[in-house]
């Protein structure tokens, strides 16, 4: 599928559900699990609050902020009308005459102060977020190309911890580094957890603390390249691994190994889920397979459609070709802590297949 | 000035008591109950992209999921923080407030709040409201009972006079900001491209402890402004950057053109720059500095980055309230950054900008793209300022 066809489809819903009109707005706060219409709307990814307008005739209306991106933002969207506003519900209000036949998408994460003078404008307009999601559920063959290319540079990140991480060397300084270096591979944004201790308790974003021998390091590496995510979840002990670990982390990779087989078109997400569990719960960690131990196994990766959505036993949703979404067991043992382990793979009709070129093992570094 | 803001922020960010001291924020948090004596507590909140007034009163910058303060009168203090249980220790070193718990939702802040009015039956405060999720504040706001006291602005107003602690902490980042420029610069007259360029500035802050680092560049002289998106390998000139770096909390910014060819369009800029800093004193309007340089700007006109945006009071937040109101007059001891930006709509086009300290009288500039500024003041940061 390609942009052009998924926006045939998104009208070919309009059309079904009586609608003249998609507005999707985005408040410019790009963050990995807030899906953003205007992006799969427009494909552009805004500096400021921007705005996508669909019309059943297929015309777009780009509204960005601040005004003097909009030449950027026709450069990347030469087919949309791009227009540069001071402020996004002026500018998007102005092209909307009446608000019936209006569906809206984004509106529900907004910040209050643009979210609700969209609401009292817009009195007659219905959510159109299903419609816009479901729509972006598979990736456009740009969006595969970019996740392939960002899982390239997680790689390389990875090693590049593995080279600089030693003790005495605190959690921000590792993770600048990282961030910094990924950014010279070509990765615009990165959701980049780094943390350590040696008992961790869950994956965080990074303090002050600094790194000790004996330290297991989470990395939860998320690089993105032209507005698509990836991402790597990765261990590094420092020093010696113990026998307990190595045994630990080994279940924990068979459990991801589990997941990845299960993963198949016509499935849905939540035996993936199962699937790992059920590799956990055999070796006694039923009731670490639970919250607050554990929320999920994975997750969709936007930054445009999170679709398929969380890897957990309620989610329904039937996998499908060319869904792209992260398997990660993620557990906290008792005997360990925290681990991290997790892999990104693109759904083709023969099962998931992992965007990595190496899969997930335990590492050490010098203590 | 609006940059790509990162999905996770990433960077040292703890709480040190040397550089921001207890007191200043317990001052800060009393001077809020001298301005709403009946109030029974303020609700905060803050997240990854709005999160000025937050880190005003508590020192905490979220870097993943939002929080929301609730502070007393009695001096008591508590910090929600969203992504459960597993985030509090993360947030700890944040922050001086020792009282964390996981955000559980808006119901449970508003009933906390709806509670503290059995000893001050006023409306609860409530800052930042505006940055809210529309379902977290209606939660909020049911739960309390009645409508609470929009009090972001005050907050604003307050933020703009700092005091010295404040002022080294802007210092600090200033200084970053003129060791990451002057690395783009070296960079460049290196040889490296675009990008390579501005990542050895990016890299230089990051080297002088910067907790973020913002760029934007031009790859047309400066026509336009981009953010990084990809790698540009190609070397031009001149080469136009913007750099925001924030250390302790603080922001400094800059733009700067770099080129080793004469520039009339930056040279221009530099000119209308060093007749802005000399028009800015208390009780001046940015309003009459902007008309100032406006009137001297022929035959360029105003640059489309930095139209209506000529001075933009800078600090804890780089683009968020307080908003420069443009006839809202210069006050003893606050920050900005004066931006000129001109273009002849052709092929020259230029930003230059300054960040100052006003004073009693007149001002420190504490980085400038203008050589000698202020007569007697060096070009680049005053090491003496702080």
């Amino acid at each position: 599928m390609n942009f052009a066809e998924r926006l045939a489809d998104i009208r070919a819903c309009m059309q079904e559900e009586k609608l003249d009109l998609i507005l999707g707005v985005h408040d410019g706060g790009h963050f990995i699990e807030k899906p953003n219409p205007v992006m799969v709307l427009s494909g552009f990814k805004s500096l400021g609050p921007a705005a996508a307008l669909l019309h059943a005739d297929g015309a777009i209306d780009l509204i960005v902020t601040p005004h003097w991106d909009a030449e950027r933002a026709a450069e990347l969207c030469p087919d949309a009308h791009v227009v540069g506003a001071d402020d996004v519900v002026d500018g998007a209000l102005a092209k909307i005459r009446n608000s019936a036949g209006v569906g809206t998408s984004g509106l529900r994460v907004l910040p209050y102060g643009i979210a609700s003078r969209f609401a009292a404008a817009l009195p007659s307009a219905r959510s159109a977020d299903k419609l816009v999601f479901d729509a972006a559920r598979t990736k456009t063959s740009e969006e595969i190309a970019n996740a392939r290319a960002a899982a390239r540079i997680a790689e390389r990140g990875y090693e590049r911890l593995i080279e600089i991480a030693r003790p005495d060397m605190s959690e921000d300084e590792l993770a600048v580094e990282l961030k910094w270096h990924m950014k010279t591979l070509g990765a615009e944004d990165n959701f980049l957890l780094v943390c350590a201790s040696p008992h961790n308790r869950a994956v965080q974003p990074s303090t002050g603390r600094r790194l000790q021998a004996g330290d297991i390091i989470l990395a939860e590496i998320t690089p993105s390249c032209g507005g698509q995510l990836t991402q790597i979840c990765r261990t590094v002990v420092i020093g010696e691994p113990s026998d307990e670990l190595v045994r630990k982390y080994r279940l924990v990779v068979h459990a991801m190994d589990q997941g990845i087989a299960a993963a198949r078109p016509g499935v849905a997400v939540a035996e993936v889920c199962r699937a790992i569990n059920a590799v956990l719960e055999a070796e006694g960690y039923g009731e670490y397979c639970h919250p607050p131990h554990i929320r999920r196994r994975g997750h969709g990766l936007g930054f445009a459609s999170v679709r398929p959505g969380d890897v957990a036993l309620d989610n329904k949703t039937v996998l499908a070709p060319d869904m792209l979404f992260m398997i990660h067991p993620n557990q906290y043992l008792p005997e360990t802590g925290y681990l991290l382990c997790g892999e990104p793979v693109l759904l083709t009709e023969h099962g998931a297949a992992p965007l990595t070129q190496q899969k997930a093992a335990l590492a050490a570094v010098a203590g | 000035m609006l940059t790509s803001q990162p999905t996770l922020l990433i960077g040292p960010s703890d709480w040190d008591a040397e550089v921001m001291p207890k007191a200043e924020f317990t001052g800060r948090i009393a001077t809020l109950w001298g301005l709403y004596p009946e109030a029974p507590c303020a609700i905060v909140y803050g997240d990854r992209v709005h999160h000025g007034e937050l880190a005003y009163l508590t020192n905490l910058v979220p870097k993943l999921e939002a929080a929301v303060a609730l502070l007393f009168p009695d001096g008591e203090a508590e910090l929600h923080v969203g992504g459960g249980p597993n985030m509090i220790g993360a947030a700890r070193p944040l922050t001086f407030i020792t009282e964390l718990k996981p955000l559980r939702g808006g119901e449970a802040i508003g009933r906390r709040a709806a509670e503290s009015r059995a000893r001050r039956p006023g409306a609860p405060l409530l800052i930042g409201g505006d940055y809210m999720p529309t379902a977290l504040r209606q939660d909020i706001v049911e739960a309390i009972g009645v409508p609470p006291l929009d009090a972001t602005a005050p907050v604003w107003a307050r933020m703009r006079r700092t005091t010295v602690y404040d002022q080294l902490a802007m210092f600090n980042a200033g200084g970053a900001l003129g060791v990451a420029v002057e690395a783009i610069a070296t960079a460049w007259e290196d040889g490296s491209g675009v990008t390579d360029a501005v990542l050895a500035g990016e890299r230089a802050a990051h080297d002088e402890g910067a907790q973020d680092v913002r760029t934007l560049f031009s790859i047309n002289g400066g026509r336009t402004l981009q953010p990084f998106t990809m790698p540009v390998d190609q070397q031009v000139d001149p080469l136009q950057v913007y750099v925001a770096v924030r250390r302790f909390n603080y922001w400094a910014e800059g733009f700067y053109s770099i080129s080793d060819q004469p520039q009339p369009a930056f040279e221009k800029a530099q000119e209308l720059l060093r007749r802005a800093l000399a028009a800015i004193r208390p009780g001046v309007e940015p309003a009459a500095v902007e008309e100032l340089v406006v009137s001297a700007m022929k035959p360029y006109r105003c640059h489309p980055v930095t139209e209506r945006a000529l001075v933009s009071r800078i600090g804890i937040a780089l683009e968020e309230p307080p908003h420069t109101n443009a006839t809202m007059a210069f006050e003893p001891w606050e920050f900005c950054s004066v931006r000129v930006g001109i273009t002849d709509e052709a092929q020259n086009h230029a930003i230059a900008s300054a960040m100052i300290r006003v004073r009693d009288e007149g001002l420190d500039a504490f980085w400038s793209a203008a050589p000698n500024p202020i007569e007697g003041r060096p070009p680049w940061w005053n090491k003496d300022a702080g």
